[in-house]
């Protein structure tokens, strides 16, 4: 069947153990996608000749002739999962990540805090951008150190400050490391409200948005330890 | 919208997995009922896979397009369609999985995109060639061997028994299964042609089913019984009722007795020869129409005809002089019921125009009415005569608590007599529909009105249909067959292009059901492969699936179903599969080009007016 050019074909590989668990995680959603719109079928909503703008999955309308989708509305995204400003657990997961990461540089001071963390994030994997896809393998298997920037330009090294652990790891002096914490946390979330004035892209706009609530979350953390 | 729009197989997959999910849970002899309820408070309660998906709003053309193949399928085998649903969705999978071969973003394709687009079809195209050459040889030597036959005279018997009851597994609750059955198995007794094929008989009682049934609600399933004779769904126009003495002469109607004076768009021209005359006038032609009827209802006295049987609904004058004249009448009689009548009695019917003679009458034994639930009706019986002595004809009288599974009970019988007369089609190799045996030749009759109604009206799947196996071929249930017909499909190993070979597709496929049967538990499934497996490469095992229908295997247990209609099934689902798949473009058109299809369902036809509706 001379369907396609012969070098393509040579070139072709099979799958790796990341792809795999990315195209068994879709399966999975799209078999989930299935019964949950089986289950609206057999309430009565109607199947629409229509596919959803955002995601491709066909529409249903339910009794008052309202267009549902049942992928954008009720599932959970395929890379949401992975934003930890929208998933606890993803919060959840970088923090200890940073934790480990943080106890093997011994100095932990305030003005090289921030490198330290640079370093320290350096060597640690990061959670892609939201819109990139293969996000889910990019949570569990260690990537490279980005060394490609995120597409994101107006917010370079945004998961850096935001993810940083409320709680200073395993220091005994407190005070100063806390302000200097203080201070850069404030500074970051003066840019990044310079940031979010001028935005122009919805994308940049919510990165911004999650970093400020991060950076307050962080400042409220560290006024908690300090009293 | 866009005016037209390639169709990905993709989105095909995803909507055939959504009507796999709205099935899979009444899949099987464990699965449950769907209960659908509407505004105005009509419930409808169902496990069979046609009325499911026939009763779900679907304005996808695609999904339109695969639930008329299921009822199209339903309709020709009775029985099926939640697993063609099963079958096709998993096999789509397969397709889809064959053609996708690397991950999407990434990587470099297996495929082109023009060429992704054109494997789907060419996987469907090949594995249409492979079901429709070399299915019937493979099943017949890998898999009837492990079945029996059943004949028509052990019918009645176990196993006859036991494919009802597995049939009915699938429909009703369990609790019933087995007294349906015994109900059904009688009837189908009753009906038996003993010189003939039971093919005929099954064939007869199918097509006149409408006729040969009443539904009752409100009354416990176990008060469905048989009755003889016919039952006529309508009560007497008259008040007098048919003498109590043999016999009762009946002649039956089709049109009018009294010629209809005028009509909505009739032009009535008097006297047009001769210019209008002072005789020619309105009052002379209606008493002529009247000195007309007097002469038919004097006919019929002297012939000694106490009853009437009237297509349509007949003039009060009509009504009055067949009172005065004490016959009872029955007006607007359905077609159906009508040609029943005429078959089982031997009679012509008059029609407009023509004299009364001896061929018109026929003879009852008894003409009474009957008190059904809330209706009274009218019950015939045919007397004895040498040419209708080997049937015994009788009504079927349904009971359900409510008329949802009265409903139910009754698709269920029905769609059971066809999965039987599918069962025992005689084998034939041509490739046309079969010629079907009428009883015209039993019984002598020469009623050639009715005729449409003696030719089987069941819809044949795309015409390609052979019937290559003995009548009355069974094997055992619970994924027998699927298992038997997946070790024997060829693997043979890929081709140059690294394609896997259709056969594999097809035999993945097939195991998805006797999975799905044993969803509730695994352990089984495997158990079953293995059983089977052994029992194929032992075949002196004293195990052995029941080979004789005197020794029938521990398997027989789990109950029978038809060969034919498995292999008819995957012939549907593989060209269903190859119509979806060769679907390039969807126009989007303002307004309805197709025609309401007819169905069974009470609750489709309505779907189907509010949407035209909209």
């Amino acid at each position: 069947m001379a369907l396609n050019g012969d070098d393509e074909d040579y070139e072709w590989e099979p799958p790796t153990e990341a792809e795999m668990k990315v195209i068994q995680a879709r399966r999975e959603r799209q078999d989930k996608i299935s019964r949950v719109m089986g289950d609206y079928l057999l309430k009565g909503y109607k199947m629409l000749g229509d596919c959803c703008d955002a995601c491709g999955t066909i529409l249903l309308q339910d009794r008052q002739q309202k267009n549902y989708c049942v992928s954008c509305q009720e599932m959970d995204s395929d890379i949401d999962k992975d934003n930890p400003a929208l998933n606890a657990q993803a919060a959840l997961s970088q923090v200890r990540e940073r934790q480990l990461a943080a106890q093997t540089p011994e100095v932990n001071d305030g003005p090289s805090s921030s490198s330290s963390s640079t370093q320290a994030s350096g060597s640690v994997p990061q959670p892609r951008p939201e819109h990139c896809e293969g996000a889910a393998a990019g949570g569990r298997t260690p990537l490279p150190p980005p060394a490609v920037p995120p597409p994101s330009a107006p917010v370079p090294a945004t998961p850096l400050p935001s993810a940083r652990p409320p709680a200073p790891p395993q220091s005994s002096v407190f005070s100063p490391v806390l302000q200097d914490a203080e201070e850069a946390v404030l500074t970051k979330l003066r840019w990044a409200t310079a940031q979010l004035q001028s935005s122009a892209s919805l994308e940049a706009s919510i990165q911004l948005c999650s970093l400020i609530s991060s950076c307050a979350n962080s400042l409220r953390s560290l006024k908690e330890l300090s009293q | 919208m866009p005016p037209s729009e390639r169709l990905p197989l993709e989105q095909v997959l995803e909507i055939v997995s959504a009507l796999e999910a709205v099935v899979l849970r009444s899949f099987g002899p464990e699965g449950g009922q769907v209960l659908f309820t509407r505004d105005t408070g009509q419930a409808m309660l169902s496990r069979s896979g046609t009325c499911i998906l026939s009763a779900l709003h679907l304005e996808h053309p695609l999904a339109r397009v695969v639930v008329e193949s299921v009822w199209k399928h339903s309709r020709g085998t009775g029985d099926g369609s939640k697993t063609f649903i099963l079958l096709l969705a998993s096999l789509l999978r397969g397709i889809s999985k064959a053609t996708s071969r690397g991950p999407s973003a990434s990587h470099a394709y297996g495929f082109t995109e023009a060429a992704k687009a054109a494997a789907a079809p060419y996987f469907a195209n090949k594995l249409l060639e492979l079901v429709s050459s070399d299915l019937d040889d493979l099943i017949a030597v890998n898999v009837v061997p492990y079945g029996f036959c059943v004949s028509l005279e052990d019918f009645t018997t176990h196993s006859g028994r036991l494919l009802l009851a597995s049939f009915f597994h699938t429909r009703v609750s369990h609790v019933h299964c087995s007294y349906l059955s015994e109900l059904t198995c009688e009837m189908l007794n009753r009906w038996k042609y003993k010189s003939d094929l039971p093919y005929i008989s099954f064939q007869f009682l199918s097509d006149n089913f409408p006729a040969l049934h009443t539904p009752v609600s409100g009354f416990p399933v176990s008060s469905s019984r048989l009755i003889e004779g016919q039952v006529i769904h309508r009560d007497f126009a008259t008040p007098c009722l048919p003498s109590k003495q043999q016999p009762v002469k009946v002649v039956v109607f089709t049109d009018y007795m009294q010629p209809i004076l005028l009509s909505t768009g009739d032009v009535l021209k008097l006297g047009y020869g001769g210019g209008v005359t002072p005789e020619s006038s309105i009052v002379h032609f209606s008493a002529w129409t009247e000195r007309s009827l007097e002469s038919v209802i004097a006919e019929l006295q002297s012939l000694g005809v106490s009853l009437l049987l009237s297509a349509v609904k007949q003039s009060d004058a009509a009504v009055a002089l067949a009172t005065q004249a004490h016959m009872s009448l029955v007006e607007c009689v359905s077609e159906e019921e009508l040609s029943l009548f005429v078959q089982l009695s031997g009679v012509t019917p008059v029609s407009r125009g023509c004299t009364i003679q001896l061929e018109h009458v026929a003879a009852l034994s008894f003409c009474r009415p009957i008190l059904l639930g809330g209706h009274r009706y009218v019950q015939v019986a045919f007397c004895e005569s040498p040419k209708s002595s080997k049937v015994n004809p009788c009504s079927l009288v349904i009971c359900g608590p409510g008329e949802g599974q009265t409903d139910q009970y009754i698709c269920a019988i029905r769609d059971a007599v066809c999965m039987l007369m599918t069962t025992w089609e005689p084998k034939h190799t041509s490739e046309t529909t079969a010629s079907r045996g009428t009883l015209q030749s039993d019984k002598g009759t020469a009623s050639l009105d009715m005729t449409p109604t003696f030719q089987s009206t069941a819809n044949k799947p795309y015409g390609l249909k052979k019937c290559v196996f003995e009548p009355g071929c069974v094997i055992p249930a619970g994924g027998t067959f699927e298992f038997l017909l997946s070790r024997a499909l060829p693997n043979p190993s890929s081709d140059t292009n690294g394609l896997p070979s259709v056969s594999q597709l097809l035999a993945n496929a097939l195991l998805s059901v006797p999975r799905q049967i044993y969803s509730h538990s695994p352990k089984l499934f495997l158990q079953a492969q293995t059983r089977i497996m052994s029992l194929v490469q032992n075949p002196s095992n004293p195990f052995s699936l029941g080979l004789k229908e005197s020794t029938p295997g521990p398997m027989v247990d789990l109950g029978l179903e038809s060969v034919t209609c498995k292999y008819q099934l995957i012939l549907a689902v593989v060209q269903c599969a190859t119509s979806v798949l060769r679907v390039d473009t969807v126009l989007h058109t303002r307004t309805a080009l197709h025609t309401q299809s007819k169905k069974h369902t009470i609750f489709s036809r309505a779907s189907t007016e509010d949407e035209a509706e909209d």
